[in-house]
């Protein structure tokens, strides 16, 4: 890293806004993604819009790639430094700028955390729908690029529903505004290319988002089952019936056996094959009438019980339960890859089935909690990467997993992002001419590729498949 | 001309579509992705702009085209081609009309979520023009609908973006781009859509709130029940009380809840279901349909800012249909002189939006871009145009920045 260049940054952000010894870069050397670490040359912390065009401009300067950051908690490395790159990383950028209670928008910095923003705005009676698990962790700004989801997507939504409006800072060191307060484009839908793009098309700096109303009534069930595909076929059961919850959770037995074993003890049962969180919310007066057509739906796929959460306290501690759970993993193993596919809902028995089939045969320990609503599969697979055979068994079976969920018309992400994790898994369901108007849709904004180099597609078009020297990332070897 | 254009152009036949700044006279009407990859090649290595078109029922909504040779009719490329009554999602063809899939779906209890104005509306066009109504109110806009696109680009290559699933972040969302860019990136060729179960009981009611101090935001804060799908206020300057009509769907309780609140604020009567429909469709009017020296617009601004614009435009003597929850205010009628129309295109992006003219008086045409500024992002829009379609042929000038 030029010299010249560490002292430009540190005129722009000052000593405590540069990191660059290797004790402190350590930390971020990956996000939520432990495969293939990569040290940035230095981790910058802007606290302005200004500072990071500015840095922006320094680094085109000097020559060095920039990678942005929120808080880390991605899992598809999209926020892994690459060669020659430092990370702007934006929580100091933490400030809610503006809500506007009359209209239910929040003009925040990109470095507000999740939760956070709905603990501000709770006592208008609002919240921030988005709900990752890691909402108590990650950023808004992450939560742009990622396109987040959570829980509650089945009724409200992933960011994109959420986003109004945006600034960011172009990779060529512009200041461009996007969308309005209306939340409707009268040109071309900006805001919505760049939700959801992983940092690749410039760096957000301050978004407007769509509150909530936060509903008058909500009543969280837990139903228990003996196995998951019989709680799977009653997800397909409520789906078909007309009534949509605000969430439709599954956990399977080996994720019950961790969660009960940690701090996020619930209380579920541990006969149980998986339990179903199921919430529904809105008006109080039909809340009767859901929650009895969810009791048919589960009691028509053989449901050993109904739990209804009878407070608060109660309802939160079966949301621990679930949000608690990749946490609570953390005892199973050292690492934890957690996958992400998305398959056609009516799909989910039998690739659960086939998902347990596949980790049995490479002899991995697995555990499956997930967004059953959406049909969004989240198998965490439980390993050592120091252990180099393990690891290598954890890739295949990652392989066969999406190649499964692609073969029934599913997608290979539904919520964590392609990153640097599944690049290389882009032709399971894009073709070159599906992939070429992303190649376009990037160069306008990023035409020499110094922002966030690698992430999504492949760094450059010709012969991703044959050559994987082309591909720009073969110092990630994923998969 | 080059000889491939040339023969392109002998399949297709002799039609008269006017648009704003131009006369099509020749249409092609491809029965398939692979004739119409042919034709827009041809056109491509001819530089011949192509206007595309499906229902018809936006196609005045534009700036005067640029030299444009043929017209492309998705109307040939029609039918429901997957229906998943247990997943609630259905692939269209991009020139099935939408009244067609509305049907269709009803009878498994699933509900399309698009709203479009005017009865010929179909897929394709609805997607290009990002075209709403006023059950946007629970719809959300045309893009929530989406989970994949089926497309050909101005280079004749067919591709697919999104998917079938209703959660995905694989790659760049392109649908957000094709989605209310009015086919000047690429050819709709059909589409995945997202669709909601149906509501158990639906039912439609009018009051005339009279013309009391704030009974306008009153009206608004009851658009914010649940059960409200859509809330339309329609006012005629110098036609007496203004009337709202309220749609409600859900549950019996839910509905019959949501009824009882309004009628606590509001002396209401049930009314005809189609009420809604109407109001909708009579939104749609084209030059020829129009007075000569009458404006048509639509504007949308932050609910609270809504009352104050609705106000100014009745003070104008256009007359108005307003959704309430959304902010979005449909205006027509003669207005004195264009610097009118600039003040309500201020007011309307200093109140959070902007405002569409959709008819102007002809000698106007030249003194407005249809669509508003583009808050400093028209570079971004040409750069766009230029990598989607170097060649000029989608629609040429028809959008903004002259794309």
């Amino acid at each position: 890293m030029p010299a010249a260049f560490v002292e430009r940054v540190l005129e722009i952000v000052g000593q405590e806004g540069c990191l660059t010894r290797e004790g402190e870069l350590f930390a971020y050397e990956c996000d939520g993604l432990t495969l293939a670490p990569r040290r940035p040359l230095a981790v910058l912390l802007p606290t302005t819009t200004e500072q990071v065009s500015a840095i922006v401009r320094a680094c085109r300067e000097f020559d060095v790639h920039f990678v942005p950051r929120g808080a880390g908690t991605g899992l598809s490395g999209g926020a892994h430094a690459t060669e020659n790159s430092v990370l702007i990383e934006c929580s100091r950028m933490n400030q809610v700028i503006e809500v506007d209670v009359a209209n239910r928008i929040a003009i925040v910095q990109p470095g507000v955390v999740n939760a956070e923003l709905s603990t501000a705005i709770a006592h208008f009676g609002l919240f921030y729908a988005p709900d990752p698990s890691s909402q108590l962790a990650c950023t808004i700004g992450g939560n742009v690029a990622e396109n987040s989801g959570g829980p509650h997507t089945l009724k409200y939504g992933t960011t994109t529903n959420h986003v109004l409006a945006l600034e960011m800072v172009l990779p060529d060191g512009r200041i461009q505004r996007f969308g309005n307060r209306v939340g409707e484009s009268v040109g071309v839908d900006w805001v919505g290319a760049i939700v959801g793009s992983e940092g690749t098309l410039g760096i957000v700096t301050e978004v407007s988002v769509r509150l909530t109303p936060i509903p008058e009534g909500v009543e969280t069930l837990l139903a228990i089952f003996d196995d998951v595909v019989a709680a799977c076929r009653a997800v397909g059961r409520v789906i078909r019936s007309g009534c949509l919850p605000a969430a439709l959770e599954i956990i399977d037995r080996r994720t019950i056996e961790a969660v009960e074993a940690s701090i996020y003890a619930a209380g579920l049962p541990l006969s149980a094959g998986a339990v179903l969180i199921v919430e529904l919310d809105g008006n109080p007066v039909c809340m009767e009438g859901e929650i009895a057509t969810i009791r048919e739906s589960c009691d028509a796929e053989g449901c050993q019980a109904i739990q209804i959460a009878r407070d608060e306290t109660e309802r939160t501690r079966f949301w621990r339960a679930r949000k608690g759970a990749f946490g609570a993993m953390g005892r199973l193993a050292p690492d934890l890859y957690v996958h992400d596919a998305v398959v056609p809902r009516v799909h989910l028995p039998e690739i659960l089935a086939k998902v347990c089939e596949i980790c049995d045969r490479y002899e991995l320990k697995l555990a499956n909690v997930f967004h059953a609503g959406d049909g969004n599969l989240h198998p965490n697979i439980c390993f050592d990467k120091r252990d180099a055979d393990e690891l290598d068994r954890v890739v295949k079976a990652g392989a066969e997993i999406l190649e499964a969920c692609v073969a029934v018309g599913g997608v290979i992400t539904g919520e964590h992002g392609v990153g640097v994790e599944k690049r290389d898994y882009m032709h399971l369901v894009f073709d070159t001419a599906d992939l070429e108007p992303m190649y376009r849709l990037r160069e306008i904004f990023n035409p020499d590729g110094v922002c966030n180099p690698g992430k999504i597609i492949p760094t450059t078009r010709f012969c991703v498949e044959a050559n994987p020297k082309a591909r720009g990332y073969d110092e990630v070897p994923i998969g | 001309m080059s000889q491939a254009w040339d023969g392109a152009l002998s399949k297709s036949t002799t039609d008269r579509i006017e648009i704003p700044g131009a006369v099509v006279e020749r249409v092609f009407e491809p029965k398939s992705t692979g004739e119409l990859s042919e034709i827009i090649t041809a056109a491509a290595a001819d530089r011949q702009g192509l206007l595309t078109c499906c229902g018809r029922t936006r196609l005045h909504l534009a700036n005067p085209a640029r030299e444009i040779e043929a017209a492309i009719s998705l109307a040939g490329l029609s039918g429901i081609q997957e229906f998943e009554p247990e997943e609630g999602v259905v692939y269209v063809a991009a020139g099935t009309p939408i009244a067609e899939i509305r049907e269709e779906v009803a009878v498994e209890g699933w509900e399309l979520p698009l709203d479009p104005p005017g009865r010929t509306s179909t897929v394709g066009g609805t997607v290009a023009s990002a075209a709403t109504g006023p059950r946007a109110h629970v719809f959300g806009g045309v893009s929530d609908a989406i989970l994949g696109l089926d497309v050909v680009g101005a280079d004749g290559v067919a591709s697919k973006c999104g998917g079938r699933v209703v959660k995905n972040v694989t790659g760049y969302d392109l649908a957000k781009l094709y989605c209310g860019t009015f086919g000047t990136l690429a050819v709709i060729t059909g589409a995945w859509l997202r669709l909601r179960p149906q509501p158990r009981i639906r039912q439609v009611l009018r009051a005339w709130p009279g013309s009391a101090p704030k009974v306008f935001e009153r009206c608004r804060a009851l658009s914010r029940l649940a059960s409200v799908r859509a809330m339309v206020w329609e006012e005629v300057p110098g036609e007496g009380a203004p009337e709202v009509c309220i749609e409600l769907g859900g549950s019996e309780e839910g509905v019959a809840h949501d009824r009882d609140r309004i009628s606590e604020s509001l002396d209401v009567d049930r009314i005809s279901m189609d009420r809604i429909d109407s109001l909708r469709d009579a939104r749609v009017v084209t030059p020829a349909g129009a007075a000569e020296d009458e404006v048509v617009l639509r504007a949308r601004v932050l609910g609270s800012e809504s009352e104050a614009l609705v106000n100014a435009m009745l003070e104008c003597g256009l007359a108005i249909t307003v959704d309430a929850g959304l902010g979005v205010i449909h205006a027509r009628g003669e207005v004195a002189e264009p610097g009118v129309l600039r003040s309500i295109r201020e007011r309307a992006i200093a109140g959070g939006g902007f405002a569409i003219f959709e008819v102007l008086p002809e000698p106007w045409r030249s003194e407005f871009d249809v669509f508003g500024p583009q808050n400093g992002t028209e570079s971004l829009m040409v750069s766009l145009k230029e990598r989607f379609d170097p060649a000029g042929i989608l629609n040429p000038g028809r959008f903004v920045a002259g794309s």
